[in-house]
């Protein structure tokens, strides 16, 4: 017998905290529905392991089977608080239902970013091989870490570490003095940190904090992906829509759903509740008017994350006011005002049916976005020229409207792209480059070269198979662009790099008359006039499908460099990773048919100097770097998840 | 028309981290001497033998008159275990009168609620850090460990705290306070002005800035978090009281555990009550190649936050002054450790005196006591800028020789762009205790001596102080 497409699992749509309030018991409870595979007790599957260890308590908690024929019958575990094998199901269940939409919209399988490890520590390493790594099949998700209102994505152990603590207050409304809460069944809480997991197996270098975006960047997707997902379950937008009695432009119920999203992320997360909307002194909700300086005035991670999360989803409620404007007509023959009273189920049904549809293309696109987006440093501004891109590739016609309601939304919170004037989709789109004839043939040799080896990437559905044959593909690439030298004469071969954002030029003549006022260190046992080597990080197939049914098919190529520069002050060394390159952007079929590259110019002195600046905490709009009374005001290289999150109650 | 006053600031050398600042006013024939704390971060006999050779100074700067005024601004060793380790020189001395934060009036109901629970905080971080250092011995491979013991120390030593020694100093240097006065203890709120004793009244008023009335900013030590610390105190003693349930329990079971989180037959201890799927997982878990994934000491990283809140919250129970030489308009501002909440409490302080404001208040500062030894967040930049007098100096009592700053990853004090602002702001004119100062900085030398020239003031720095007038 063939498997099942689907697995069937109940769970929270809520925090569990609203089973137990009479308006919200109905709808609280759900069934994830997510990919069929045949899992040993944890859950152990293809892609994640849960492993309900608390070493606080010293104890083991026995793992569910979600196999067995008593609870498989049942579409899992009855939700429950008190149970930790439901516990361990749920974060299953939500944990897969996100992994699901992220190959969904990226067409490919998601691989754990491998374990790294410095040289001198892997057993077994080749000879001459400076740093090991190593496949890592499953995310480790251990429910009950830690006592403390935390949940955590920790990249050394690739594991999701969740907390559970006594609730002090009933600022939550649902809680109760000294009753427990458990963040791994905040279904948000789930899908937030699983994110982190993925965005860090995509572009691994937005762990490195280079710029006032990153950190925000990193918790304003993870948090949009959670809200999105959210608005997937109709039976939540449908019960909210029958419940607001007629106020439903899109405005209130998407919005109270959305701030109610920031009050189950309390804490840390009030920014987002304020970025939405409020409810006023009469209990009635309303939304926040955004500001043109809302982009500059946040500076703070979580407040400025919280600024993309209010653009995302301010596009998503134009977007369904569009798209539902005609239904409204009709149901309210023409005039678009409904009368007052209850409203007809079945058009809170068709209404809540367009909600969640627009919740997941939205989402889609959102995800996809990743592939247009650089390869390291991110800004908000260069994600959404990615989202544009993204979108007009896959839905060139644009029915609905997505990417000028995501224009607006963000063009209404002051979010520019550096260096642009207009916000048109013409001038958002990234540039398909403008290679010369040399060029071209030099795109068409590296692309026969590499042939070979992406075509086994495409013919595997084995993620391990295909961790390895990327490695291999990569490595071939990076043979090439090291000897390709030969290929072109000096000058030509240097402006063909450029055109990629890398160089061939030695670090003593990266930034030109600038170069000297830099202190480069020594990055390799070479000597100062080293050129930084290309490094090639990812090479990924996709297959997609678009809103429009649209299907293609696309290689994503990075391509990076590094130098390394002292930027402290005499006496006080402070060492600084500088990195440059792009993204590329290939058709399958034609390799050498560049459509988009996505640059960081490693050759530009004034991006080095912006994040030098910023590491060194010189400017003077940066939010403080640490909490703690004794750390440095300067800023450590890396983002620290565990110190970002904090759910306070 | 107010008799013109001068005041010299003599700030004593403490060979660590530590306070102890005596003013001295001068009004025509009268004077008044006011010492804003004495404490120094250790409680070895060097440290109390330096504090001895203090208050032997004190008392010949004195020579023979006693203290009007000494102010004990929290709680923190550092700040006040000269007056354990030296009371009997400071009974010798005489003291007329005691100045505390209104966090130390026993008459105030919200005051002795929150003391309750400040100290049940610290009791219970002492002892979990007791039962961690206990479970965790000859595991030398332990990081995570390690560093959860190394912050429990570091901030526990505030309070005078060791292995064997409770964190009690503090609280019995207060007790002391208390009780030495010639007159009664002030304790001192936010928005009052007093006339200062010893001077012809009216000449210096001392303004009242912190501690802030408002939980919520007690515990802020970052610019950003506006809100929910309200039950923060409560919160962080229930969160404490299960992290030292699960330190205890690494060696003993510990009663009140048995259901938490979960019903005690959901739990697994032991080898025996395992099933073959449980036992399966246990050893995908143990796995030597997995062992870079295991979480066995995670949990204890909560004793930083639990830290923070603590040191965070002392911190801001800082009694931070603002003394106005009234004829010259002068305002000399003393802001003991005073973290972010502190600070940002000042903005809407309800002045009892008319005329009086915070921002004038900033903006009259000629001398700065640079806040918490000039760590990163301790001066909070909006305010700080509204200082904005031309001849601004400030005096960091912070001494980089400290174990606590010269360890590895040690504490970052004086905090590198805050230093540099310092300097910016008073022209290069910024002491440290320890007189290592940066070439720039050297009082005797250009470009610092110009510009104490142009304040006109000449630093005093001796073995012992280092004394500034302000005319």
């Amino acid at each position: 017998m063939n498997s099942p497409p689907y697995r069937y699992l109940r769970g929270y749509s809520l925090d569990p905290g609203f089973s137990t309030r009479l308006d919200t018991a109905g709808i609280n409870e759900v069934v994830y529905r997510v990919p069929f595979e045949s899992l040993e007790p944890g859950p152990i599957g293809e892609y994640v392991e849960v492993m309900d260890v608390d070493p606080a308590t010293g104890a083991w908690y026995e793992p569910v089977d979600l196999g067995d024929e008593r609870i498989a019958s049942q579409h899992g575990l009855t939700p429950s608080e008190g149970n930790p094998q439901f516990h361990q199901q749920f974060v299953y269940a939500v944990a897969m239902k996100t992994i699901g939409h992220f190959e969904r919209a990226l067409g490919r399988k998601i691989v754990w970013y491998p374990r790294v490890l410095p040289p001198g520590r892997a057993a077994n390493r080749p000879k001459g091989a400076r740093w090991h790594r190593e496949y890592v099949q499953r995310l480790r998700i251990y429910p009950h870490a830690i006592r403390e209102a935390n949940a955590y994505y920790d990249p050394d152990k690739t594991a999701l570490l969740f907390g559970y603590f006594a609730a002090a207050d009933q600022s939550q409304g649902a809680n109760y003095p000294g009753g427990l809460v458990f963040t791994c069944l905040s279904p948000d809480v789930v899908a937030h940190e699983a994110t982190h997991a993925i965005l860090d197996s995509i572009h691994h270098r937005y762990m490195e904090d280079t710029n006032p975006d990153v950190a925000a960047f990193h918790e304003g997707f993870a948090d949009i992906v959670a809200l999105l997902q959210r608005f997937t379950f109709s039976e939540l937008v449908e019960h909210q829509l029958a419940a607001s009695q007629g106020r439903i432009d899109g405005y209130t119920v998407l919005g109270e759903l959305a701030t109610q999203f920031g009050e189950a992320l309390a804490g840390n997360r009030g920014a987002l509740r304020s970025m939405i909307g409020k409810w006023n002194d009469q209990g009635i909700w309303e939304p926040l008017k955004p500001s043109p300086s809302d982009y500059i005035d946040n500076v703070e991670p979580h407040a400025r994350g919280a600024v993309l999360v209010a653009t995302i989803f301010d596009a998503f409620q134009r977007i369904y006011k569009f798209r539902t404007s005609d239904l409204l007509r009709i149901a309210s023959h023409g005039t678009g005002v409904l009368p007052e009273g209850s409203i007809s189920p079945d058009l809170v049904h068709r209404l809540a049916g367009e909600a969640s549809e627009i919740a997941e293309h939205l989402l889609h696109v959102c995800i996809r976005a990743l592939d247009y987006s650089p390869p390291n440093d991110i800004t908000f501004g260069s994600y959404l020229r990615a989202l544009i891109t993204a979108d007009l590739d896959i839905a060139p016609e644009d029915e609905n409207g997505y990417r000028v309601a995501l224009i607006e939304a963000f063009r209404a919170r002051g979010i520019f792209p550096r260096g642009l004037n207009t916000l048109s989709i013409e001038s958002l789109c990234w540039n398909r480059p403008d290679f010369t004839k040399q060029q071209q043939l030099a795109l068409t040799y590296l692309a026969g070269e590499l042939k070979p080896f992406i075509t086994p990437l495409v013919e595997t559905n084995d993620r391990q198979e295909l961790y390895q044959r990327s490695m291999r593909a990569q490595a071939e690439l990076n043979r090439l662009l090291r000897g390709k030298q030969t290929l072109f004469p000096g000058d030509d071969w240097e402006q063909f790099l450029n055109d990629l954002g890398l160089t061939s030029l030695p670090v003593s003549r990266l930034f030109g008359k600038d170069s000297s006022k830099v202190r480069f260190l020594r990055d390799h046992p070479a000597d100062d006039g080293y050129a930084p080597p290309i490094e090639c990080h990812t090479i990924r197939p996709a297959f997609r499908t678009g809103r429009e049914d649209r299907q293609m098919e696309q290689v994503v190529v990075t391509l990076t460099q590094r130098v390394v520069a002292d930027i402290g002050e005499p006496g006080q060394p402070k060492r600084m990773v500088f990195r440059g390159g792009c993204s590329m952007v290939f058709t399958l079929g034609n390799l050498n048919a560049v459509e988009y590259v996505i640059l960081k110019n490693i050759k530009s002195y004034e991006r080095f100097q912006r994040q030098a600046a910023y590491m060194n905490g010189d400017d003077p709009d940066g939010a403080a770097p640490s909490a703690s009374l004794y750390a440095r005001d300067d800023r450590d290289a890396r983002l620290h998840f565990n110190l970002l999150h904090h759910y306070e109650s | 028309m107010s008799a013109n006053v001068s005041a010299t600031i003599c700030m004593y050398r403490l060979l660590e981290l530590g306070d102890c600042f005596l003013v001295t006013f001068t009004a025509g024939a009268s004077k008044s001497r006011m010492l804003i704390d004495c404490g120094s971060f250790r409680n070895t006999s060097v440290s109390a033998a330096r504090l001895d050779q203090i208050t032997k100074a004190i008392a010949r700067q004195l020579a023979g008159a006693p203290l009007d005024v000494v102010v004990g601004t929290h709680q923190h060793n550092d700040h006040l275990s000269g007056f354990v380790h030296c009371e009997a020189a400071f009974r010798k001395i005489g003291i007329q009168q005691v100045w505390l934060s209104w966090l130390d009036d026993p008459a105030d109901p919200r005051a002795r609620t929150i003391g309750k629970a400040h100290h049940n905080l610290m009791l219970q971080l002492h002892a979990a850090h007791a039962a961690l250092r206990a479970s965790a011995k000859g595991s030398r491979q332990r990081p995570v460990a390690a560093r959860s013991l190394e912050v429990l120390e570091d901030v526990l030593g505030f309070y005078g705290a060791s292995a064997t020694a409770p964190p009690e100093v503090p609280a019995k240097a207060v007790k002391i306070l208390k009780a030495i006065g010639a007159r009664k203890p002030s304790y001192l709120k936010p928005g009052q002005t007093l006339d200062l004793p010893g001077v012809p009244a009216g000449s210096v008023r001392v303004h009242v800035l912190g501690p802030p009335r408002s939980d919520t900013d007690l515990f802020r030590s970052e610019p950003k978090k506006g809100e929910s610390y309200d039950p923060a105190l409560t919160a962080a003693n229930l969160l404490a009281s299960r992290f030292l349930d699960a330190a205890r329990q690494r060696r003993r079971p510990t009663a009140g555990e048995d259901d938490y989180p979960f019903n005690a037959r959901y739990r697994r201890a032991t080898d025996r009550s395992r099933s073959p799927a449980l036992a399966a997982l246990v050893k995908r878990y143990r796995a030597r190649a997995a062992d870079w994934r295991t979480i066995d000491d995670d949990w204890m990283q909560q004793a930083e936050t639990l830290a923070l809140y603590l040191d965070t919250f002392t911190n801001n129970s800082s009694l931070v002054l603002a003394i106005e030489l009234v004829a010259s308009g002068k305002v000399l501002f003393f802001a003991a450790d005073a973290q972010t909440g502190n600070w940002s409490s000042w903005a809407t302080v309800n002045w009892g005196q008319p005329g009086v404001t915070t921002d004038d208040l900033l903006a009259r500062t000629v001398f700065y006591k640079v806040g918490h030894h000039a760590s990163h967040n301790a001066t909070l930049v909006a305010a700080f800028e509204k200082m904005g007098t031309p001849e601004l100096v400030a005096l960091i009592p912070v001494n980089k020789k400290d174990p606590n700053i010269t360890k590895p990853n040690g504490w970052k004090m004086p905090a590198r762009n805050l230093f540099k602002r310092l300097k910016e702001k008073t022209g290069n004119r910024v002491l440290q205790m320890d007189c290592v100062n940066p070439p720039e900085c050297n009082p005797d030398a250009a470009p610092a001596k110009a510009a104490w020239k142009k304040a006109g003031i000449t630093p005093r720095i001796t073995d012992l102080s280092v004394e500034i007038d302000i005319a």
